[in-house]
C-alpha cells in the first residue's frame, strides 16, 4: 500500500513556483530520497506532506486516505530536522517520551518502550542527559529515536545528517539503513548530496526546479540518467556535444565517430548530447588490448589526479574537448606525463545518447 | 626588540583607562544620592543630615509599627503583583502572536500593543484617570492594577518577545508533528524555554509598579495610596526622617529583585 501519495500537489508563493503539479507514491518499507540542488523543492515537498504547508493544487494522501487538511498533529508521521530539534529542557528520556505522553500512553508502556528505542539506536545510557550533552551523532540518533518510539506511518528527514562532518555521516548512513532494514519503516529522505543517495535509497527522486526530473532505482538513475541535468547531477560524467549519424553512431565535438546504445529520439542529423561515465573509459597501456573496445579515440595527457583510491586522467581530444578517465588506484600503475599520446577507449553499450534539451520521453 | 613582550591587550592606552574613568566617576555620581540615604537612615530621628551624628535603627522600628505606613507597603505589594501578573497574562500570549504569527498587519497590531511605551506617562496617566472614573474604579486596588497593567505589559512584551526569537521554531514544528495540539505546543515545549525572558520580564513589571508615582498619584485616593504616593505626599507637609529608611528599605528591594533576576539568567 502506497504510505504517502501525492497527486498533482503543488505549491506557488505569489509569483514563485517552488513546486510544479507533482505525482509521487512512497510504498511501506520503503526508502525513497528526494535529491536535487538547493531550492529545487525538496523541503517544499517534505512540508506539504507534513501539513506545515498547504498545497495550493492537488491532494495529499497518507496510508490511503485524503489527508490535503488533516493538520499536521493529526497526520501520524515522524519527522528528523537537521538541527535534530530536541527539546533542551526536556531529559533524553523525557524527548523520548514526548509522543507518547501527547497521546496518553501509561506510564510503564512509556517506559517499556523509551528503554526498547533507545536501545536500538545504541544510546541506553544518556537517558537522564540533557540534549547539550550529547555530540550531533548522539543527538541524531535520540531524533531518530524519538520518531520511531511511537510508530508514524512515515518518518521524514531533511538533510539530516548535514551538520555532521564527513566520516560521522557515513556512520549515521550506514546506521541508518541499519534501522531501515530492521524495522521496516517508509522512510522519506531529504538531500542534496548524491552520493548519500545512491548508496541509502531504494528509490531516487530527482527535482530540478520544482519538478520530478527523473525518479527510479539508483542503478538506473545512474546508468541510465534520461537528461544532461540527471546524468550531470549524479556521478560525474562525460558530456559532448553530438550529432547523430545514419549508421546509428555518433560524432562528437572532437570529431571522433562513436557507437552509441540506441535510443528512439536519436534519428540520424539529431543534435544530442553523448555521456559516458568516466569509470567506463580505460587508458590503453602497451601490452593492453583494446580490440574489445569498440569505441577508440586518441588524444594528448593533460593531468592525472589521485584521489585517493581512484585516480582520475584528464585527456585533450581534438577541438576543445576534454575527457576523464577515472580508474581504481593500483601501486604500480603508472601516472600520465601532461602532453603524453594517449589512447582510450570504451564500449557503446556505455556511451548514452542524450537529448540536447529537456529529457527523453518514457 | 626588547624581552619582556606583553600579551595583547595586557595594557591598556591611555584613551581606554581616561574613558573607563570617566564612566566610573558617571556611575558614582548617578549612584550617590542613593548611597547617601543610607546612612542618613540610620541616622537619630529629629533631623535628615549627611554625615549621620548618631546610629540608631529608630527610624527603620517606626516604619515598621506605624499602622499607616505597613497598610501602605501592602498595598504596594498587592498591586505590583496583581500588575505583574496581569502584564504577563497579556505579555506572552501578545508576544507570541507577534514573533510566530504570520497574517497582515501584524507591524502595526506590535506597534499598538507597545504604544503605553511612547504615549508620556502624564498623558496615559490622564487618560486611566478619566477611564477607570467612568467605571467608579479610580481610588481601588483593583484600578491601579489595570492601570499599572497597561504600563508594564509592553515591557513584558519585549522582553518575551526577545525570548522567543531565540526559541528555534523547529522546536514547534516538531512537537506539532509529534502530534501535540497547539495547547499542548505552547504548554509543554515553548512556555518552559520562556521562562527566564517571563521571569526578567516579570521581575521589571513588578519593580516598574511597585515605584511608579505620577499613574498612582492620579488613580489612588488616601485610603489606598500606595508606598511612592505616600511618601511623595507626606514631603509635602513635612520632610520626615523615616523617608530615609523606606528609600533605603526600597533600594535594598531593587537589589535583591535585580540580583534574583541575574542569577535566575545565569541558571537557564
Ligand atoms: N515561504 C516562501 N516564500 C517564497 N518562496 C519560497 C518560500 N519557501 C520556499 N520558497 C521558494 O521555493 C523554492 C523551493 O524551496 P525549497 O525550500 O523547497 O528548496 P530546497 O530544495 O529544500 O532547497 P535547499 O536544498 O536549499 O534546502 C525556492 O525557490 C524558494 O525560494
Ligand atoms: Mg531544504
Amino acid at each position: 500500500m502506497a504510505m504517502v501519495g501525492l497527486q498533482r500537489a503543488g505549491k506557488r508563493y505569489g509569483d514563485v513556483v517552488a513546486l510544479h503539479e507533482v505525482d509521487l507514491s512512497v510504498e511501506e518499507g520503503e526508502f525513497v530520497t528526494l535529491l536535487g540542488p538547493s531550492g529545487s523543492g525538496k523541503t517544499t515537498m517534505l512540508n506539504l506532506i507534513a501539513g506545515m504547508i498547504a498545497p495550493t493544487t492537488g491532494q495529499i494522501f497518507i496510508a490511503g486516505k485524503d489527508a490535503t487538511n488533516t493538520p499536521p498533529n493529526k497526520r501520524g508521521l515522524g519527522m528528523v530536522f537537521q538541527n535534530y530539534a530536541l527539546m533542551p529542557h526536556m531529559t533524553i528520556f523525557e524527548n523520548v517520551a514526548f509522543p507518547l505522553r501527547v497521546r496518553k500512553t501509561p506510564e510503564e508502556e512509556i517506559k517499556k518502550k523509551v528503554a526498547h528505542v533507545l536501545n536500538l539506536v545504541h544510546l541506553p545510557q544518556v537517558a537522564n542527559r540533557k540534549p547539550r550533552e550529547l555530540s550531533g551523532g548522539q543527538q541524531q540518533r535520540v531524533a531518530l529515536a524519538r520518531c520511531i518510539v511511537y510508530n508514524p506511518t512515515i518518518i521524514l528527514m531533511d538533510e539530516p545528517l548535514g551538520a555532521l562532518d564527513k566520516k560521522l555521516r557515513e556512520q549515521m548512513q550506514l546506521e541508518l539503513k541499519r534501522i531501515h532494514t530492521e524495522l521496516k519503516i517508509t522512510m522519506l529522505y531529504v538531500t542534496h548530496d548524491q552520493e548519500e543517495a545512491l548508496t541509502m535509497s531504494d528509490r531516487i527522486v530527482l527535482l530540478n526546479d520544482g519538478r520530478i526530473e527523473q525518479m527510479g532505482p539508483p542503478e538506473e538513475m545512474y546508468f541510465k540518467p534520461r537528461s544532461v541535468f540527471a546524468a550531470d547531477f549524479l556521478g560525474s560524467s562525460n558530456i559532448w556535444d553530438a550529432t547523430i549519424e545514419s549508421d546509428g553512431g555518433a560524432t562528437i565535438k572532437s570529431g571522433d565517430k562513436v557507437k552509441i546504445k540506441s535510443e528512439a529520439f536519436a534519428k540520424p542529423g539529431a543534435k544530442a548530447k553523448i555521456m559516458v561515465r568516466p569509470e567506463n573509459i580505460n587508458v590503453i597501456r602497451q601490452g593492453d588490448d583494446e580490440s574489445r573496445f569498440e569505441n577508440r579515440v586518441s588524444g594528448k595527457a593533460i593531468d592525472t589526479l589521485i584521489l585517493g583510491g581512484v585516480i582520475k586522467h584528464y585527456v585533450q581530444l581534438a577541438n576543445d574537448t576534454v575527457i576523464i578517465s577515472q580508474e581504481l588506484t593500483r601501486s604500480g600503475r603508472r601516472s600520465l606525463t601532461p602532453g603524453q599520446d594517449v589512447r582510450l577507449a570504451w564500449r557503446p553499450d556505455d556511451t548514452l545518447p542524450l537529448p540536447a534539451t529537456g529529457k527523453m520521453e518514457g | 626588540m626588547g624581552g619582556g613582550e606583553k600579551p595583547v591587550g595586557a595594557a591598556m592606552n591611555p584613551w581606554g583607562i581616561f574613558s573607563t574613568t570617566v564612566a566610573w566617576f558617571i556611575l558614582l555620581f548617578l549612584m550617590l544620592p542613593s548611597f547617601v540615604v543610607v546612612p542618613m537612615s540610620f541616622g537619630g530621628k529629629f533631623e535628615m543630615m549627611f554625615p549621620p551624628t548618631t546610629f540608631d535603627t529608630i527610624l527603620y522600628e517606626r516604619f515598621f509599627s506605624t499602622g499607616n505606613w505597613i497598610a501602605t507597603t501592602i498595598t504596594s505589594f498587592k498591586v505590583a503583583i496583581g500588575a505583574t501578573v496581569l502584564a504577563l497574562l497579556l505579555g506572552v500570549p501578545a508576544a507570541y502572536g507577534i514573533v510566530r504569527g504570520t497574517y497582515p498587519g501584524k507591524k502595526i497590531v506590535a506597534l499598538f500593543l507597545l504604544s503605553p511605551i511612547l504615549v508620556p506617562v502624564i498623558v496615559l496617566a490622564l487618560g486611566m484617570y478619566l477611564y477607570l472614573a467612568s467605571f467608579k474604579a479610580t481610588g481601588t486596588d483593583f484600578g491601579l492594577i489595570i492601570a499599572h497593567g497597561v504600563l508594564t505589559t509592553p515591557f513584558v512584551i519585549v522582553t518575551c518577545m526577545a525570548g522567543l526569537r531565540h526559541i528555534d521554531p523547529n522546536l514547534e514544528t516538531a512537537a506539532t508533528i509529534m502530534g501535540a495540539s497547539v495547547m499542548q505546543t505552547f504548554f509543554k515545549v515553548t512556555l518552559p524555554l520562556l521562562k527566564s525572558a517571563m521571569f526578567a520580564g516579570g521581575l521589571f513589571a513588578f519593580l516598574m509598579s511597585f515605584d511608579e508615582v505620577v499613574v498612582a498619584f492620579f488613580i489612588t485616593e488616601a485610603s489606598t495610596m500606595t508606598l511612592p504616593v505616600k511618601m511623595y505626599s507626606s514631603i509635602k507637609w513635612e520632610i520626615s526622617p523615616i523617608l530615609a529608611a523606606i528609600s533605603s528599605l526600597l533600594t535594598f528591594l531593587s537589589l535583591v529583585v535585580c540580583l534574583i533576576g541575574a542569577a535566575a539568567q545565569k541558571k537557564s
